[in-house]
């Protein structure tokens, strides 16, 4: 119930993911769907980005991929960092679609890890310098 | 009054006449024994656990102790002119929403449930309920049910919250 109001950016839904060794779709249910909603389309008015057929192309440039465990829906999220990892392939595999790069290496917890240990300060600047970037190579947001 | 008593005897003759004892025990074994092997057809229980107060889901969903409701913080629909799934007439689910997992007492699997707020009317103020379980402080907003999920809605009003199963968590 309303008590704040809080606009979203780039928020993943709250999540009592208590029981440790839920399989990544489950997670992604529990962490990712509230906002991004069950196909990852995400929502516009909320400011949600699209996941769905363009999440793979962060990978595409430099740092896109730290970015993605770095935003805070990622990062502050209760998924330790071996869950945290597994659920970020399974969002490249099965959200990304077309946007899976072919030589696609998963993330190991390791590397979520080291990523995590970083704070993103700028999530908004560091996303538009993505975009930018991913414009720069003929991609551009999906609406 | 005779009339009646004509009625009520004429009848009770006619069922005399036409039965006896035996087929009275008959149909009373065919009604127990058809009546206890009733519950053992296949029925698709998972289907029934979608809709509310049935065997696979326990409870009154107009009740806050009901089991869908262990992290709702709102006014519950089912008492507003909504169902556990659908807002009431005139207000919109909010597209995004807050998501937990419940357990159901009936086969003690943990659901996920997403709480749509139903926004675009004012407050139902009726059956508020505020059980928070997993709820984490306003500090951690993707864990605090205390947002107002209508904020992406056409109308940022908050009418009441459904509580609908998206799935099993495990």
């Amino acid at each position: 119930m309303p008590r704040f109001l809080l606009a979203s950016l780039l928020a993943l839904v709250a999540a009592p993911a208590l029981a440790a060794g839920y399989t990544p779709q489950v997670n992604y249910m529990l962490n990712c769907m509230g906002c991004h909603l069950p196909d990852g389309a995400g929502s516009k008015p909320n400011d949600t980005p699209r996941m769905k057929d363009f999440v793979g192309y962060f990978l595409k440039v430099p740092g896109g991929r730290q970015y993605l465990i770095q935003v805070p829906g990622s990062s502050q999220s209760r998924l330790d960092d071996a869950d945290l990892a597994a659920l970020m392939n399974y969002i490249i595999e099965e959200i990304g679609g077309p946007s899976r790069p072919a030589d696609f290496v998963p993330y190991t917890a390791a590397e979520v890890t080291r990523y995590r240990a970083e704070k993103l300060m700028d999530v908004k600047g560091t996303r538009a310098r993505l975009i930018r970037e991913l414009q720069a190579l003929g991609i551009e947001e999906a609406p | 009054m005779r009339f009646l008593d004509h009625m009520f005897e004429r009848s009770t003759r006619l069922v005399a006449a036409r039965t006896s004892r035996r087929s009275a025990l008959a149909r009373l074994g065919t009604l127990l024994v058809g009546g206890s092997l009733l519950p053992l057809l296949p029925i698709d229980r998972v289907a029934r656990a979608a809709e509310a107060g049935k065997s696979g889901d326990p409870g009154d969903p107009t009740a806050c102790d009901y089991w869908r409701y262990c992290a709702i913080d709102g006014y519950l629909c089912t008492c507003c002119g909504g169902t556990i799934n659908t807002c009431p007439p005139g207000a919109e689910p909010s597209a995004v929403t807050w998501v937990g997992t419940c357990r159901n007492p009936a086969d003690g699997k943990d659901y996920i449930i997403a709480y749509n707020d139903c926004c675009g009317k004012g407050a139902c103020n009726r059956c508020l309920c505020n059980r928070n379980e997993s709820d984490e402080p306003m500090y951690r907003p993707f864990a605090n049910n205390d947002i107002n999920w209508c904020l992406g809605a056409k109308h940022m009003s908050y009418n009441c919250t459904v509580a609908r199963i998206s799935g099993v968590a495990k």
